[in-house]
């Protein structure tokens, strides 16, 4: 007996031995001006030239900010004042802040802003959103190393406030680019002591609203108000704090719980009850992406545009939208999305596959194609990579419309990513997201050459029309260009458009000023409590 | 017994050899690699990247390099104690992780063990607090109500699933009383419910082998021998009974204690607690080789050792077991 207990004794102190090692932390406070915003993805870091999702830029903006800074209205002034642009639209010099410093003291200089980018574009710091620089002169060979000097590129400092950059040639939405993530600049200093650790809570330095104060890697991040900040007295937080969640229904019950006070979206199994329960803290964003099927046009009977034609007519996006997501999409009659396009996308639409579908002409089009009634049509497979009872609809709707069996799977992440791009598909779920609001980069993905190219779909007069787009003389030029393109592209259907993602998310009525634009940008030197219009639930 | 743990230690080398191989190649062979996104990156920064993370060398250089990485070079575990560092107490690099530039798998390891093996300890101590006297309770009153009541309810703990368990606590406790955080990991209170669910399987099946065990030795001889000579039935119980009893649960608390490490995922998952687990699974999910391989290892050689110190004890409590 005595034995025994001396054993059990032993583990039982093992237990407490082991769990003397956990972290002792505070819970989550919420006094003082916090606003605690749910952080569904872990950052992979917060250096601006090594992040590449959107989650991990969403802390990197609360610390540093990019000469302009991208808004739901397009580009406006950050570190950046002003800015001027060459008649020709290839040389923008941008005039930084006076005074503007880094939140240590030192002075952000345009010398700063050239180390930056010099670093992110040198191949052994191998950024992965390096291509945002591939307007720039240069960038795109220094990148791969075909030159190694980096004064060929086109950045310049004319003096210490003064940055001037030079194109490849005239871009009208470079600014979308120099708006973008990877521009925001790092301290060269701090990354030089630091190395990658450079980005670390006590030794990041940044030239944004708030610092770093706290990292708990998967769990949660604070940020507080940086009085060095140039616009510091419109910043009314004392600090930010992202809560690191992992899904959806973890994120609504602590949500519900009073834990945060922003997620990041909510399940739409639970959008009814929000709407009906707590409309006031519904919030909708239409965003630049585009949910499109992909059909491998390498595959018959893929490989016939009568056929792509055929399934993307028998599907009633309408009723997707309404009745599968109930999230009122807008159903997408073309490739671009109206929140990419912005401004420009007014006027006339490249005419896509009308909204609720036309299956008599689709039944049509396949008897054309040699499967009248469906007869003789292959079992082919349709796949996404979250499980979506969009994938039953359509499957449902062609079964319906042209009597055509498909199997739909769904697959992880990066096996079904890796069967895109090696083609080892049928039809498959796909989302287009642009990093920038270009609509030439978005449809160059469906260049012959692209990565991107899912479809594997090559057409020498798309890729022509996008040669010209790049090289138009005139904006007006341009977007002859790209509706052509666009059009092209949705005439020969390698892909099938079906809705435009919408962003609805939960956040409490006393949060205000949130900014956020249509590619998950958000800024926040706005952000604030407004008077409680309420107990917190 | 000396002797014994070490053959047993000199064993394991070839099973770590055989795992650390398996791993390293599987992982190479799924689709997919760590920098395959929806949104493809240009063939240049492609190349960019494998050369910084060297996947360009041939499989086998990559294999032999990381095995020499992998290789203790020293010995100081003393160093362990100062925060788990396994480079400066034994020389293992993991080496960077994949998924966050930032940081290396011996820093993710260093910061999220810790957390793992403190829900996993109090997980084990309310697993055995409940589940010890609710077996002994159960068999000292067998066919009683008291012996149902405590079986209906370890057979409910093992029916209902830490999925289900654990929502429906943050629901009851967290959303509606609002006493405990719905989920996180930043003070005592938050240790609670998690601990709780993920204790209550294992205590299920404790209350059912302690049960099981003790009736079986209630009804040997050398018990009759006992109460004839007179002693008290707390006395049977406890002094004869109990030691012979359980040994069924010690050694279902090897594999049990590597479940509750190892298994800890989804109750991570729920309560969203940055412990090792989760970090796990997502690197399966991200293609951070690197950081799978040394979770695989570290839990690997967490088993083995486990199972090891279950075995000495199991001989320590029976003297008809021998070492060997």
């Amino acid at each position: 007996m005595k034995r025994t207990a001396l054993w059990f004794a032993a583990l039982a102190l093992g237990a407490l031995a082991l769990s003397g090692c956990g972290r002792d932390g505070t819970s989550p406070s919420t006094t003082g001006s916090v606003v605690r915003i749910s952080q569904r993805n872990e950052p992979e870091d917060l250096d601006p030239a090594l992040a590449s999702i959107p989650d991990s830029f969403f802390v990197i903006r609360a610390l540093s900010e990019g000469l302009v800074l991208p808004t739901a209205t397009g580009p406006v002034p950050g570190a950046a004042e002003r800015w001027e642009v060459s008649p020709d639209g290839t040389t923008y010099t941008f005039h930084l802040r006076e005074g503007a410093l880094w939140s240590d003291g030192e002075p952000v200089t345009a010398e700063d802003f050239i180390a930056s980018y010099r670093r992110l574009l040198t191949p052994s710091t191998a950024a992965p959103k390096a291509e945002l620089f591939y307007p720039v002169r240069n960038a795109r060979d220094y990148v791969a190393g075909r030159i190694t000097d980096f004064t060929e590129v086109g950045f310049r400092a004319a003096d210490p406030r003064t940055l001037v950059i030079t194109l490849e040639r005239p871009a009208p939405r470079f600014l979308d680019y120099a708006a973008s993530g990877p521009w925001i600049p790092a301290s060269p200093g701090v990354v030089a002591r630091w190395g990658r650790q450079w980005t670390r809570p006590g030794h990041h330095v940044g030239n944004g609203p708030f610092v770093l104060s706290e990292w708990l890697p998967n769990q949660r991040i604070t940020v507080t108000r940086n009085p060095r900040y140039w616009d510091w007295a419109s910043v009314r937080l004392d600090s930010i704090q992202f809560v690191r969640l992992d899904d959806g229904e973890s994120e609504e019950r602590a949500y519900r719980a009073g834990d945060i006070d922003v997620t990041l979206a909510l399940p739409y199994t639970k959008l009814e009850t929000y709407e009906r329960e707590r409309p006031a803290d519904v919030h909708r964003l239409e965003l630049g992406e585009t949910r499109y099927l992909s059909f491998n046009t390498r595959r018959p009977p893929l490989d016939d545009p009568r056929v792509r034609q055929a399934l993307s007519l028998a599907i009633d996006r309408e009723r997707i939208v309404t009745d599968v997501l109930r999230g009122d999409q807008p159903a997408a009659a073309r490739l671009l999305a109206p929140a990419l396009l912005g401004s420009a996308g007014s006027g006339e639409t490249p005419a896509g596959p009308p909204a609720s579908g036309d299956p008599a002409a689709a039944a049509r089009l396949l008897a054309q194609a040699g499967f009248p009634g469906g007869r003789g049509f292959p079992r082919l497979e349709l796949s996404g990579w979250s499980a979506t009872p969009v994938l039953e609809a359509i499957q449902a709707m062609w079964r319906k419309a042209l009597g055509i069996e498909v199997s739909v799977s769904v697959r992880e992440a990066r096996v079904h990513v890796a069967a895109l791009r090696s083609g080892a598909y049928d039809i498959a779920l796909v989302t287009l997201i642009p990093d920038v609001a270009d609509p030439l980069a978005a449809l160059e993905n469906f260049s012959s050459s692209s990565p991107g190219n899912y479809p594997h779909w090559s057409d020498i007069g798309f890729d022509k029309l996008l040669a010209g787009a790049a090289s138009a003389g005139t904006p007006a030029q341009r977007s002859a260009f790209l509706f052509s393109a666009e059009k092209r592209l949705l005439e020969a259907q390698p892909l099938a458009p079906l809705y435009f993602n919408v962003k609805i998310w939960a956040m409490r009525p006393a949060v205000t000023g949130w900014e956020e634009d249509a590619l998950w940008n958000r800024t926040y030197s706005h952000l604030g409590l407004g008077l409680p219009s309420g107990p917190a639930p | 017994m000396l002797r014994f743990i070490g053959r047993r230690l000199l064993e394991a080398i070839p099973v770590m050899l055989v795992i650390v191989t398996g791993t390293f190649f599987m992982q190479r062979f799924v689709p997919g690699g760590p920098f395959t996104a929806e949104k493809a990156v240009t063939p240049e920064v492609m190349h960019n990247l494998e050369a910084y993370y060297h996947l360009n060398d041939p499989l086998w250089k990559q294999y032999t390099d990381y095995l020499w990485d992998l290789c203790p070079k020293r010995f100081h575990p003393g160093e362990l104690a100062k925060g788990l560092d396994f480079k400066a107490a034994f020389g293992v690099d993991f080496r960077p992780s994949f998924k966050y530039p930032n940081r290396t798998v011996n820093e993710i390891i260093a910061d999220k063990l810790p957390v793992s093996l403190e829900l996993g300890g109090w997980s084990l101590l309310v697993a055995l607090g409940l589940g010890l006297p609710l077996g002994i309770l159960a068999a000292v009153r067998r066919n009683t109500w008291v012996d149902y009541l405590c079986s209906s309810l370890a057979m409910t703990g093992i029916c209902v699933p830490t999925f289900v368990l654990g929502p429906i606590l943050v629901l009851a406790f967290a959303i509606h009383t609002g006493w405990f955080n719905a989920s996180g990991w930043y003070g005592p209170i938050d240790r609670v419910l998690p601990c709780l669910t993920l204790g209550n399987v294992y205590a299920a099946y404790i209350a059912r082998l302690t049960r099981g065990g003790l009736l079986e030795v209630l009804n040997q001889d050398y018990i009759r021998t006992a109460r004839a000579k007179g002693a008290s039935e707390l006395r049977v119980v406890f002094r004869h009974a109990l030691r012979g009893g359980l040994l069924p649960v010690v050694s279902f608390l090897g594999p049990a204690t590597a479940g509750i490490l190892t298994g800890s995922f989804v109750i991570e998952t729920i309560f969203q607690i940055p412990g090792l687990g989760r970090e796990f699974v997502n690197s399966a999910f991200n293609r951070d080789y690197t950081l799978v391989l040394g979770t695989v290892i570290l839990y690997a050689a967490m088993i083995i050792i486990l199972n090891l110190a279950v075995d000495v004890v199991q001989v320590l409590m029976n003297p008809r077991h021998k070492f060997e």
